[in-house]
């Protein structure tokens, strides 16, 4: 074991060199072309303070101002006689008591935390990838049983809908299912672009499932029934789990596929992490920054699903 | 308790068809402990996994406790609850413990509560001689103990007949022994079974009566007696030469 780990050093090092050289080789090729990073413009866009100012809605006067340590609330009176209390930030506290003020005076501030548009976008990614796969799980399931079913019809059913769809761009699908679909259906971008996700990853995961189960021993089958149980309790209780144990792996890999397919409904208009990247570029112009942000925040939501997909491997593999 | 009637089964593929069963009637009384021997490819397996719809019958009747499987009518799961089969090649769920292994199906086609299928499974992991190894998954035991497992399974349902096809044909010698003294048990007690084996002694020693099988014919049946002494046939005799 010792002398092995010690044999492995070399390679290590190696591997090291050479990550080293392709990040300075990069490094060199943008000082060429004379571009100015500026990381710094980039954090803003995951998280920004928001201001927003505590305005007076009618001419009158400040009657009380009390502090509460951060917060200060003001006290207003409207010539009318009408009161109004705001709560301000205390640092951000522009009048005094007795002030005669005009309607739309700002008298303070507040401030928030907000979620930028890069956070925003990553949680839509997120979002429109969970309710896809969902989906895409269950139209896989069906389509995949249906593809092993005994039924004929069924059968070129099923063969029909795998064919087109992986026959056809994902692109294409989704121009179709929003400008199509969704003009006939009544539907919005949102449903038409979650829509032809999970009708996309359906058909792959169809024949993923169709792969496992027919990768499940006959001999099971056989067992199943000799004990009695019928078609359905044979696949319920004894195929199919052995089958999506066995499927885990390829269908994490169709998942991870999803999310980062998703980045083409950006085309219809969603604002996911790939729009909202172009959105934050037109107002900062930088492009180089704000794509690697993108691609990283892609591949951190990846490698998240397939570390959770080797954990319930992991959990799964006591029985073998 | 089994009666068939010139059941064949064929097989066809490539234009060629196959008889792997041709025109074999015979009977299993209650109670009986019938041997089925044969060579390899003699159709003697085809012809057990028939009695209990494992393969559909080209032609022919088999009728098992009265009903006939060749009868459309006929629900198959529900003969196949009375009628036991235990695999060469074991075919426990290995998803599953060895009590799930056995619990499953009581309570799914038995329709018996959670306590009750525990407790029988228990009772026959007890008889079988593996107790302990109720919560370990089937990859943990090894092949003799698997199949003892899987003749429990098969025994939880109260079959009235039980199947065993070549049960201690894949099994490493030393184990063979384990796997044949659960089944003696089972014939003293009176269990109706048919038994597809290549073990002579076994057949010998339990069977009330062996078939032999060729080319899917039923060539000669009788007593062992009678059999491993006496055989008629020339077919026997050369078989029985070959393996003895």
């Amino acid at each position: 074991m010792n002398s092995l780990s010690k044999q492995l050093w070399p390679w290590r090092i190696l591997t090291v060199v050479i990550l080293f050289l392709i990040a300075a080789s990069l490094w060199a090729a943008t000082k060429r072309i004379d571009y100015t990073w500026r990381w710094n413009r980039v954090p803003q866009y995951f998280a920004y303070n928001a201001e927003t100012f505590e305005k007076i809605p009618f001419d009158g006067r400040v009657l009380i101002i009390n502090r509460l340590g951060d917060t200060t609330s003001v006290e207003l009176e409207s010539e009318s006689g009408e009161k109004l209390t705001l709560v301000v930030e205390t640092p951000s506290l522009r009048v005094s008591e007795g002030e005669e003020l005009f309607a739309d005076d700002s008298i303070g501030s507040n401030s928030e935390w907000k979620a930028g548009p890069l956070t925003m976008g990553m949680l839509m990614t997120l979002w429109l990838s969970a309710v896809a796969s969902f989906f895409g799980l269950i139209i896989g399931l069906v389509t995949g049983l249906c593809r092993v079913s005994k039924n004929p019809t069924l059968r070129s059913l099923s063969i029909f809908y795998v064919e087109l769809i992986r026959g056809t761009p994902l692109l294409v699908q989704i121009f179709i299912f929003y400008f199509f679909l969704g003009t006939v259906l009544d539907i919005g971008r949102i449903v038409a672009g979650i829509s032809a996700l999970a009708i996309f990853a359906g058909a792959y995961v169809a024949e993923i499932i169709r792969a496992g189960i027919q990768s499940v021993p006959k001999g099971q089958t056989e067992a199943a029934r000799s004990l009695g149980m019928s078609a359905t309790q044979n696949m319920v209780h004894i195929v199919l789990p052995q089958a999506l144990k066995r499927v885990l792996p390829p269908l994490a890999g169709q998942f991870i596929s999803l999310i980062k397919d998703s980045s083409l409904v950006s085309v219809i208009a969603i604002t996911d992490l790939t729009k909202s990247g172009r959105e934050v570029i037109t107002s900062t112009f930088a492009t180089f920054e704000i794509w690697f942000t993108v691609a990283l925040l892609y591949l951190l939501l990846t490698s998240v699903l397939s570390q959770l997909i080797a954990w319930v491997e992991r959990r799964l593999a006591v029985s073998d | 308790m089994i009666k068939t009637v010139d059941l064949k089964k064929t097989f066809t593929g490539r234009g060629q068809t196959v008889y792997a069963v041709d025109g074999v009637t015979a009977n299993v009384e209650p109670g009986e402990v019938v041997v089925i021997i044969g060579p390899s490819g003699s159709g003697k397996s085809t012809f057990l996994r028939c009695l209990n719809g494992l393969e559909t019958l080209t032609s022919g009747h088999i009728v098992i406790d009265g009903v006939d499987l060749a009868d459309r009518k006929t629900d198959l799961n529900k003969v196949r609850r009375e009628v036991g089969m235990v695999f060469q090649q074991f075919n426990l769920f290995p998803h599953k413990k060895v009590i799930e292994n056995i619990v499953l199906a009581q309570m799914t086609v038995r329709k018996r509560d959670r306590a009750e299928a525990e407790e029988k499974a228990r009772m026959l992991l007890e008889k079988v001689g593996i107790a302990e190894k109720e919560q370990e998954y089937p990859s943990r035991l090894s092949g003799g103990q698997q199949q003892r497992v899987a003749i429990a399974r098969a025994l939880a349902m109260d079959p009235k007949i039980m199947l065993f096809d070549e049960p201690t044909s894949s099994l490493d010698p030393e184990m063979v022994g384990e796997v044949l003294d659960v089944m003696k048990d089972l014939a003293r007690e009176g269990m109706t079974m048919v038994v597809v084996t290549h073990e002579m002694g076994f057949a010998r020693e339990v069977a009330d009566r062996v078939l032999f099988m060729d080319q899917g014919k039923l060539v000669e049946e009788g007593t062992p007696e009678h059999f491993f002494t006496e055989p008629r046939e020339e077919r026997t005799k050369l078989f029985l030469k070959q393996v003895l």
